[in-house]
């Protein structure tokens, strides 16, 4: 009796074990069947690497590098000691710190967990070696950007940053994909549908490691493209140095096509602390420097021209036949108007002067009283001419167009007439007028070119297709006018007593214009603006030394130093 | 005594527990496969569980052979023996896992608790046999109940849960075969319910973690909860006829952990399917049922005492092992009967076998 309870007992216990069995694997076989395929089939996204960024002689500015990362998996260690003792003799690291960073994974212990990130290329290669005798231990490999100048260029090249949500969905159709990374300023950004590949896939059936067993499907990344600038490495460089630990732009451009050579701006950033999670003070830090690094000063600042802007004045002046070459003004130092007495930056005066002189010293008082023959309209139309207040189309973000002021546009702006003391200050490069050091450089370039308006450009080609062909406009200002200015321009750094001396150079005639711009904060902005060599220029450098004081001094010297530079590295050559 | 009148060992059960050895053999092949080496022979595990298997067999053949009455006699100096070797363990004994089960003995460790739960049976045997005059009486019971408790205690701490919960079935079991009173055993079950809670804080963070996570395997998925959703995978994506032998993907890609001992029902149910899941549990059912045919068949209360102790040991095994695979019960770690890798228990199951055949030959 008792023995067939047991029996019966012992039955029901079998009859629930296939009743388990049954709905396990006939009832509900569907959906892990779907969950087994799942764990063995990963579709694993190859990122397409980024294209690089060159310079015109093909030196990398930018370019994808090789990344480690040291992932362990804690149920597959053996012996945490050894591995610890391992990782910490090969990387440098404190063993305590791996074995801390090694426990804390132990809550996911069949899943990867990276420990050390971006290890660099000599070790990631022995690791992933030993790694064959440490299941425990995983080395995984992503692309990383690397800026090759560091902080150099930086506001040219950009920075990268993840795609946000409104752009990703503005952007998916265009194979964009969350986590992403996208140019966030300068060619980074503009180019980026260039740089950018399009990103490839792989179906492999992987083991619990995640590790690829077999392959099942590939579609492969296509890399981005490879983008040359119209950059000399060699002279960014050398300009970024000039700038080291002051605040400013220089930049150095082709006078006839536009071709940018150089580009700085000082404060700079390094922009690989964007792409690197464990450097996200540094972002915040520049973010919040009130000198403002990620501001590129050559297209993103604009500023009063100062006397760089007397340039201008000479033309309208000898077009508009309010003067000739032989028209005198004397200057005694300084000139009344109403009840105001406007002071010329020379006490006791620069005695009587025609143009060219007036040009080489930078004699305001010459300048005002030119101003006031022309009056605000001309003015005005020249500076128009010239491409104040409208940007210069430039392929790069963020650029301003400076403002062009005039008689309507005060109407407009304060509801207010024109008043003549404000045509003095106009005159001279004062008031209102604002111009970005790029604006100035192709002013410059006109005086260098034989009369045309430039636009800028920064980027040459890809794949050897071009991608900005020059662009200029032939301004209508007579040959015999250029000269005239592109005399005095001369006399500026190369007579004695030029107010732009600093800049001569002993093998190269240099010509240009030397500015201060008075500011409402006290210190003024330095400029200077010229091009060399004289005869057949090939290249206009613009200095901006921003609260720098005047423009004769650093602001000359270091144009000077950019010529000689350039002149070693033949980019001054017919 | 009884007369030495012995006639033929039960051959159907010898077929069924040979077909069990065999189809483990098999799938400890499978769950040691791999791929990539395939071809350069067999893997050591396998090669070392068919040595294994030959080494039970003979313990089997052997006691088939003596008579289990005379092994009773010494049941209480196997019983010492094993105890001491428990005793050794905790004291001595090395961690792993967080407990210590296995004693080192050069190329094999063995694992004492594995052949406590025959020893159990012998003496309780032994114990409810020489006193069948009293069956009934509380002496009996409580007696059988302290007398097992030191080898329970002594497992629990190692800590073996599971081990230590299969001795309380065979006890009751054997209790009730062998006529004692069964208010004592109702009650004592009551009891045991009812004081669960006061268990479960004796219990390590561990084994809370794996009965929290029985509950809800999604509660930590990656971690304690793995391996059942990885097991409930296999055997669930297995279906009807399963994916084939060596084609496993959950064992081959190494997404199923312990696949070669406490799991390897789930590398049968997913290769076999559920025909060869319902194979399996069909030649374990047969076991039992031959063993309860034992049972019913012997002549003396300690035949039926060994046997139906036996039954439940396996029958109780059979059940939790498949269970938890297949997420119904907790994992505790209890081994698949001769059919787990593993020395210990395969050696132990086979002894429990030639207990049975043993008794078989003196069945009417």
């Amino acid at each position: 009796m008792r023995t067939k309870i047991y029996a019966l007992i012992l039955s029901i216990f079998f009859v629930l074990l296939l009743c388990g069995l049954g709905y396990v694997q006939i009832h509900r076989h569907a959906k892990y069947k779907v969950m087994s395929e799942e764990n063995r089939l990963k579709v694993i996204p190859l990122m397409a690497p980024r294209g690089s960024i060159l310079d015109r002689n093909g030196k990398d500015m930018v370019k994808d590098v090789l990344s480690f990362d040291v992932s362990i998996i804690y149920s597959q260690i053996k012996s945490m000691d050894e591995l610890a003792d391992i990782l910490s003799s090969v990387l440098n690291v404190p063993a305590e710190e791996i074995k801390t960073k090694i426990k804390k994974s132990r809550w996911r212990p069949y899943s990867p967990t990276v420990i050390v990130e971006d290890i660099g290329v000599e070790n990631g290669i022995y690791l992933e070696e030993i790694a064959m005798d440490y299941p425990a231990l995983l080395i995984d490999v992503s692309a990383k950007r690397e800026y090759v100048k560091g902080e150099g260029g930086a506001n040219v090249l950009g920075y990268l940053g993840l795609i946000n949500r409104s752009e990703f969905d503005r952007l998916k159709h265009y194979g964009y994909r969350m986590n992403d990374l996208v140019g966030r300023g300068g060619v980074e950004k503009v180019y980026d549908d260039y740089l950018r590949g399009t990103h490839g896939g792989k179906q492999v059936e992987v083991d619990h490691r995640g590790r690829e067993i077999m392959l099942l499907g590939l579609k492969e990344p296509v890399p981005g493209k490879d983008l040359y600038l119209t950059i000399d490495l060699d002279l960014q460089e050398y300009c970024d140095e000039l700038l080291e630990g002051k605040r400013g732009a220089i930049i150095a451009m082709e006078p006839d096509t536009g071709a940018i050579l150089a580009m700085a701006s000082a404060p700079s950033y390094d922009p690989e602390i964007f792409i690197d999670s464990r450097r996200k003070a540094e972002v915040t830090d520049v973010l919040k420097d009130k000198k403002y690094p990620l501001l590129n000063r050559a297209i993103t600042g604009a500023y009063p021209p100062g006397s760089v802007f007397k340039a201008i004045l000479a033309t309208a002046g000898l077009e508009t036949g309010v003067i000739t070459l032989y028209t005198t003004f004397d200057c005694m130092g300084s000139i009344k108007l109403g009840r105001r007495t406007f002071h010329c930056w020379k006490k006791g005066g620069h005695g009587t002067q025609a143009l060219e002189e007036a040009i080489k010293n930078s004699c305001n008082v010459y300048f005002w009283r030119l101003g006031s023959l022309l009056g605000v309209d001309n003015i005005a139309e020249y500076a128009e001419m010239f491409g104040v207040g409208k940007k210069t189309g430039v392929d790069l973000p963020g650029e301003v167009a400076g403002l062009l002021p005039s008689r309507e546009w005060k109407k407009k702006e304060y509801k207010e007439s024109w008043y003549k003391g404000e045509t003095l200050n106009y005159s001279v490069g004062q008031g209102y007028v604002l111009c970005s050091p790029l604006q100035l450089c192709r002013i410059m370039a006109v005086f260098a070119n034989g009369g045309y308006l430039v636009r800028p450009y920064i980027a040459a080609s890809v794949e050897g297709v071009s991608l900005n062909s020059p662009e200029r406009t032939r301004l209508d200002i007579s040959e015999e006018t250029l000269e005239h200015v592109r005399e005095g321009l001369k006399k500026v750094v190369n007579d004695k007593r030029g107010t732009g001396m600093k800049a001569c150079q002993p093998d190269v005639v240099v010509a240009g214009k030397t500015g201060t711009a008075q500011t409402s904060k006290g210190k003024s902005h330095g400029w200077f603006a010229g091009f060399a060599p004289f005869d057949n220029p090939k290249l206009t450098v613009i200095v901006f030394d921003e609260y720098g004081g005047k423009g004769g001094y650093y602001a000359a010297a270091t144009a000077g130093k950019v010529f000689k530079r350039s002149n070693e590295l033949g980019l001054l050559k017919p | 005594m009884l007369k030495e009148v012995r006639g033929q060992v039960d051959h159907v059960l010898l077929f069924a527990i040979l077909v069990i050895v065999i189809l483990g053999i098999c799938f400890i092949y499978s769950a040691t496969w791999d791929p990539v080496s395939a071809g350069s022979g067999l893997h050591t595990l396998v090669v070392k569980q068919m040595v294994w298997v030959a080494a039970g067999f003979a313990m089997a053949f052997l006691i088939a052979n003596i008579d289990y009455l005379r092994l009773v006699n010494y049941a209480y100096l196997i019983y010492a023996l094993n105890l001491v070797a428990l005793v050794f363990l905790l004291i001595f004994g090395g961690e792993s896992h967080g407990a210590r089960r296995w004693i080192n003995l050069g190329p094999v460790s063995l694992q004492p608790s594995e052949f406590m739960k025959v020893t159990v049976i012998l003496v309780l045997a032994a114990f409810l046999g020489e006193r069948r005059e009293k069956a009934g009486s509380f002496e009996n019971f409580a007696g059988a109940i302290l007398l097992i408790l030191p080898a329970a205690l002594l497992i629990f701490l190692q800590p073996d849960l599971g081990t230590a919960f299969v001795l309380v079935p065979i006890l009751f079991t054997m209790l009730f075969i062998c006529g004692e009173n069964i208010k004592y055993i109702l009650s004592s079950i009551t009891i045991g319910l009812a004081s669960m809670p006061l268990f479960w804080m004796l219990l390590k963070d561990y084994q809370k973690d794996r009965l929290m996570v029985f509950i809800n395997p999604d509660i930590d998925p990656l971690g304690a909860g793995y391996t059942i959703i990885q097991s409930k995978i296999a055997i669930g994506s297995g279906g009807l006829f399963g994916k084939g032998w060596l084609n496993g993907t959950q064992s081959h890609l190494k997404f199923l952990p312990e696949r070669h001992t406490d799991f390897i029902f789930s590398v049968v149910g997913e290769e076999w399917g559920f025909v060869g899941a319902f194979l399996l549990v069909g030649f374990y059912a047969l076991v039992i049922a031959r063993g309860i045919r034992i049972i019913a068949g012997s002549t003396d209360v300690y035949g039926r005492a060994i046997a139906a102790g036996i039954v439940t040991l396996v029958a109780f095994q059979v059940f939790v092992n498949i269970s938890m695979t297949i997420g119904m019960m907790p994992v505790v770690g209890l081994p698949l009967p001769a059919v787990s890798y593993g020395g210990s228990n395969t050696v132990a199951s086979l002894i429990c076998i030639g207990f049975l055949l043993s008794i078989s030959r003196r069945v009417s």
